[in-house]
């Protein structure tokens, strides 16, 4: 009774069918469900004479709808979109942390301010009022770097938390995943459907992809391979776990757990993005920041270490704890360059200049090579002056209350050498500050013999390289006492007296008292403290005594010589910015990231809506259309009560049968 | 209609999304009034703000020093003025004394009131402007000039500020000061030969005095020599027998020369004042009229004449250098003005910049947010649509 048979496949069919459309519809909003369909085909045909009798229909298997190419360009795409949003969401923080554009605030404002502020201070010297002006703008924008330096660095530390987060989120998808692949081999190795555990597993995989960039490859029996970050996790069944970790050069990386060869070649995933957030953007960002503020530590500090403020000279000046009084082992090492320090005895009005030579030192342990402790050694052979070095750093003290110190440039009162042989030698008085750019020795040689004032009578003045740069009149027509001017901020006037044949003198001309940096880097007479933005501030005995601010390059302390250099300084294109302005330098940083921000957005935007185009067309395929489902639901509820029918009507032609019999 | 759940979901965030992203957006830029909330927001745009702002914020800065240094000056063309109307009152005393009766009562008032103009000048030089006196170059705390004074009368003045102007930036490139150094001000600078007026029969010498103003010449003879002095005897230089060209007589109050041609031949002695033109300055002029004055008060009519005529040329030199410093520094403070008037006009422009790149347009903002507010509700609108035709209603 073939008829049986057929209704009997029928009303499997429609059933199966039903049940299908069921699961589809019940899954029809489950994120990574692909829409199964039965496969129907005539069943088995047998010939009756020349009459073809059919068999019924063969349901068969069950489809999964899936594109593969689609689903892995798809983890793809999905997995760089998740890598832009977690850059561009960080990037955002950062923005925000600037604070530029967003009101008055931010410290493109507060850099301005602070050289402003310098600025007033050259028209009002010595007057307490605009010196605390000067530090409160230091100290606000030393508090805007540090407040930078601060989240910068929270940032770091919290990426690479948020990393082994991630990882440990990972490696549990990682055994899942092995799990369900063990799973579905069972079942389809027995010639079973998995279709549902396929979803489940490809849905964890599209978690993984979120957190880290993977590549899949299909093997038999529903078998998928994956790779995270190019590493082997998942093979087969078995799987490897994942370590996230600081590599040797300083970076972040992932390895296998246990393994010590990290790798930050990982791209795609959140964990894509914070590998190249902290070993490129906020590296850099940090990095930029930081050279920043050591610049403007680093200038600040070289100008006013040299210069007083209306408090005068010094009678003691502490410098600051040194992580090691090796002067090799500084950064920037330091080897050579001179310091000059100024001691006036005030009971007798006598300056004295004394040359500290760093390259002619010995060092007391040549092992080690030039300490602190030896500079601090040869400046404490220096009448009038105390010099030693503690824990706390390096420290200089006038010996007794009969001196004072400094580290002026201005030139001594009278020449540094002289050979004059003159019956009645000439007073020389020298003034000025040296505007040049490199420390000099200038020579005055007379041309000429007699009495100043009188006949052909002039000086030569040369450099140390002996080229002449100046013939000055000292004979007719200069009236003795005259000032004259040498050039460069240099000054001389000449008394009554007389010359004799190639009578010399020289003046010592310095651009920079201390060319070997050492006591900038030991925080000597410092404006600021610090090593970057994370600690700079206005050192403390400025903050208490505003009158500290070295504005001046004369001992009387009222010219501006310093603090203008200071203001200068903004408009300065320096080497260590790569030749931009400190003010440039912040603005090319601060729109650097919106450029990156706003490049990220753009490709974010872009790959959003290629990935909501690659799901609506995986949608097309794999989705769950109701409408279609409820069009198969009446097909196959037809189809059950016709066949239902069918059999009905075989049984009444069967009883009809019967009943004749 | 065709489509899955998942497409209608997708497609319905997508556009939520990008509505209510462009709507927040816009949202904000109408509540700043800008259209730049943050660098990300156009990055070449922001760099050109944040350039324009510290610009600004410069330009304001050389505008309040240009109006610090412009009121400074102001102060010292007041105090010049000043100065210039009491050497004209000096002349004016000079001219009743030469008029009047020689000796007496005149005298007296004449020297009074010389008195008076001294005080007067030796204020106005002592002028202080929010506390800083502007005739001391950068030495602003201390007075520059330093008043010695016998019985209340000031017997000298010596300048005590600094040397050094104080340079201020006002401009890029462009410093200026409005302390000035008070000799540079108040001194004649453009020293010619002495000249001798006197009988004792010297000249001026070859070499290059140094003595400024008037100087006090006594010659005297020990019976042997002619001896000179220029520091009120106090040292004597003795002129040889031979005479000497170009004799050096020092003044030991100031370690001063005087060259002087002393030929014993046609020299006899006396008192006698040696003026060196271009070398006088405000106080020392005043000072030595006063003392001639008082010193000299039986002079004839014709001394008095001569006087006169000597202090004339002294106060005139001096109201020269006061006047050619007076247009100085009006034509600094014109400079200045222009200068300020000129970073104004960049400030204005600068102003118009930034605000043209900064702020919002809100009439546009108006039309993109209603047309946003349209587009996030017909996305709703046609999800639901979508969602509710559906043949499961005709099942």
């Amino acid at each position: 009774m073939a008829n049986f048979e057929i209704g009997i496949s029928g009303l499997t069919a429609a059933q199966k069918s039903l049940d299908i459309i069921g699961n589809n519809i019940a899954n029809a909003a489950t994120p990574g469900y692909h829409k199964q369909r039965l496969d129907l085909n005539p069943a088995y045909c047998a010939y009756n004479s020349a009459t073809i009798i059919g068999g019924g229909v063969d349901a068969r298997s069950i489809t999964r709808m899936i594109d593969n190419l689609l689903e892995k360009e798809l983890l793809r795409q999905n997995s760089i979109l998740t890598q832009i949003a977690q850059e561009r969401t960080t990037l955002q923080t950062i923005e925000n942390t600037f604070g530029e554009l967003a009101g008055s605030g931010g410290l493109n404002a507060a850099i301005d301010r602070m050289f402003n502020a310098f600025a007033d201070l050259t028209g009002h010297v010595g007057e307490i009022i605009w010196q605390q002006q000067v530090v409160a703008e230091a100290e606000m924008m030393a508090s805007q770097f540090r407040s930078m330096g601060d989240i910068l660095s929270k940032l770091d530390q919290q990426i690479t938390l948020e990393s082994e987060h991630l990882i440990e989120r990972a490696n549990t998808l990682i055994t899942q995943i092995a799990k369900f692949n063990d799973d579905i081999e069972r079942i389809e190795i027995t010639g079973g459907v998995a279709n549902n555990l396929r979803d489940h597993r490809d849905q964890l995989i599209t978690q993984l992809s979120e957190i880290i960039g993977v590549q899949t490859i299909e093997r038999r029996n529903g078998v998928v391979d994956v790779e995270a970050g190019g590493i082997a996790v998942v093979i087969g069944t078995s799987y490897s776990s994942l370590e996230a970790g600081i590599m040797e050069e300083g970076g972040l990386g992932i390895t296998i757990q246990g393994a010590s060869n990290y790798t930050s070649n990982v791209h795609g995933g959140r964990i894509g993005a914070l590998i190249s957030l902290k070993n490129n953007i906020i590296g850099g960002i940090r990095e930029n920041v930081d050279t920043l503020a050591t610049t403007v530590i680093s200038q600040v500090n070289q100008y006013h270490v040299q210069g007083i403020g209306s408090a005068g000279s010094f009678n003691r000046l502490d410098g600051w704890a040194v992580s090691t009084t090796v002067l090799a082992d500084w950064v920037p090492p330091i080897t050579d360059g001179k310091i000059n320090i100024r001691v006036t005895d005030i009971s007798t009005g006598d300056i004295s200049r004394t040359e500290i030579n760093l390259a002619a030192i010995v060092p007391s342990n040549p092992s080690v090579g030039l300490t602190l402790e030896d500079v601090a050694a040869e400046i404490n052979d220096i009448t009038g002056l105390n010099c030693w070095v503690d824990s706390s750093g390096l420290h200089l003290e006038r010996s007794s209350a009969n001196y004072k110190f400094d580290f002026l440039p201005e030139v001594l009162p009278e020449p540094t050498d002289s050979t004059l042989t003159g019956t009645s030698v000439p007073n020389i008085a020298v003034s000025g500050v040296y505007t040049g750019t490199e420390n000099d020795t200038f020579t005055f040689t007379v041309s000429g013999a007699g009495t100043v004032g009188n006949g052909v009578l002039e000086l030569v003045v040369t450099n140390s390289d002996g080229q002449a740069v100046k013939t000055l009149n000292i004979g007719s027509g200069y009236a003795a006492g005259d000032i004259l001017e040498v050039g460069n901020g240099i000054r001389i006037s000449i008394g009554v007296g007389d010359f004799g044949v190639d009578d010399n003198f020289e003046v010592d001309a310095f651009s920079s008292t201390d060319t070997s940096g050492l006591l900038a880097a030991a925080g000597v007479n410092t404006f600021f403290k610090g090593t970057g933005a994370s600690d700079i501030t206005v050192c403390s005995d400025i903050i208490d005594n505003p009158a500290r601010v070295a504005a001046s390059l004369s001992s009387d302390g009222h010219d501006n010589a310093n603090v203008s250099r200071f203001a200068q300084l903004s408009g300065e294109s320096l080497a260590e910015l790569g030749n931009l302005t400190i003010g440039d330098y912040y603005r090319k940083l601060v729109t650097d990231i919106g450029q990156e921000l706003s490049i990220r957005q753009v490709r974010q935007d872009s790959i959003e809506a290629s990935v909501k185009n690659l799901q609506n067309q995986r949608s097309e395929i794999s989705g769950v259309d109701i409408n279609e489902q409820a069009a198969q639901l009446l097909v196959f509820q037809q189809m059950f009560q016709s066949m239902a029918k069918y059999m009905s009507v075989v049984q009444n032609t069967l009883d009809s049968i019967m009943s004749i019999v | 209609m065709s489509g899955t759940l998942d497409k209608i979901y997708n497609s319905t965030l997508l556009a939520l999304n990008i509505n209510s992203r462009e709507i927040f957006r816009l949202q904000e830029q109408v509540a700043s009034g800008s259209r730049l909330n943050r660098p990300s927001d156009d990055p070449s745009a922001a760099y050109r703000v944040l350039n324009l702002s510290s610009s600004q914020r410069s330009l304001e800065n050389y505008m309040e020093n240009i109006s610090q240094v412009s009121d400074v000056l102001q102060f010292a063309t007041t105090a010049i003025d000043e100065m210039k109307t009491a050497l004209a009152d000096a002349k004016r005393l000079l001219g009743d004394v030469t008029g009047g009766v020689s000796g007496g009562v005149t005298l007296n008032v004449t020297i009074e009131g010389i008195n008076d103009v001294i005080e007067r000048i030796a204020a106005a030089a002592n002028t202080q402007h929010s506390g800083k006196y502007i005739f001391g170059g950068s030495n602003t705390r201390t007075a520059p000039y330093l008043l010695t004074r016998e019985n209340g009368i000031i017997t000298s003045v010596t300048y005590q500020g600094s040397l050094q102007n104080r340079d201020i930036t006002v401009s890029p490139g462009v410093n200026t000061s409005g302390f000035y150094v008070g000799e540079d001000l108040f001194r004649s600078n453009n020293r010619s030969e002495p000249v001798f007026t006197g009988q004792t029969g010297l000249s001026a010498g070859s070499g290059t005095s140094s003595v400024r103003g008037d100087v006090q010449m006594i010659v005297t003879h020990d019976g042997s020599n002619y001896r000179i002095s220029i520091d009120a005897g106090l040292t004597e230089t003795v002129v040889p027998v031979g005479g000497d060209s170009n004799l050096m007589v020092t003044d030991s109050r100031t370690g001063q020369v005087l060259y002087v041609n002393a030929d014993p031949a046609s020299m006899s002695t006396g008192n006698e004042w040696v003026q060196v033109p271009g070398t006088h300055d405000i106080f020392n002029t005043l000072i030595n009229i006063r003392d001639k004055l008082q010193t000299e008060g039986g002079l004839t009519s014709s001394q008095m004449e001569e006087l006169r005529s000597k202090a004339y040329q002294a106060i005139e030199e001096i109201n020269t250098v006061l006047i050619q410093k007076s247009v100085e520094i009006g034509s600094k403070i014109g400079f200045l003005d222009s200068l300020k008037g000129n970073l104004q006009n960049v400030k204005y422009s600068t102003d118009d910049e930034k605000a043209r790149i900064e702020e919002a347009d809100i009439a546009q903002l108006a039309i993109d947010l209603a047309r946003r507010e349209v587009l996030y509700q017909m996305s709703l609108a046609v999800s639901s649509r979508l969602i509710s035709m559906s043949i499961l209603d005709y099942i």
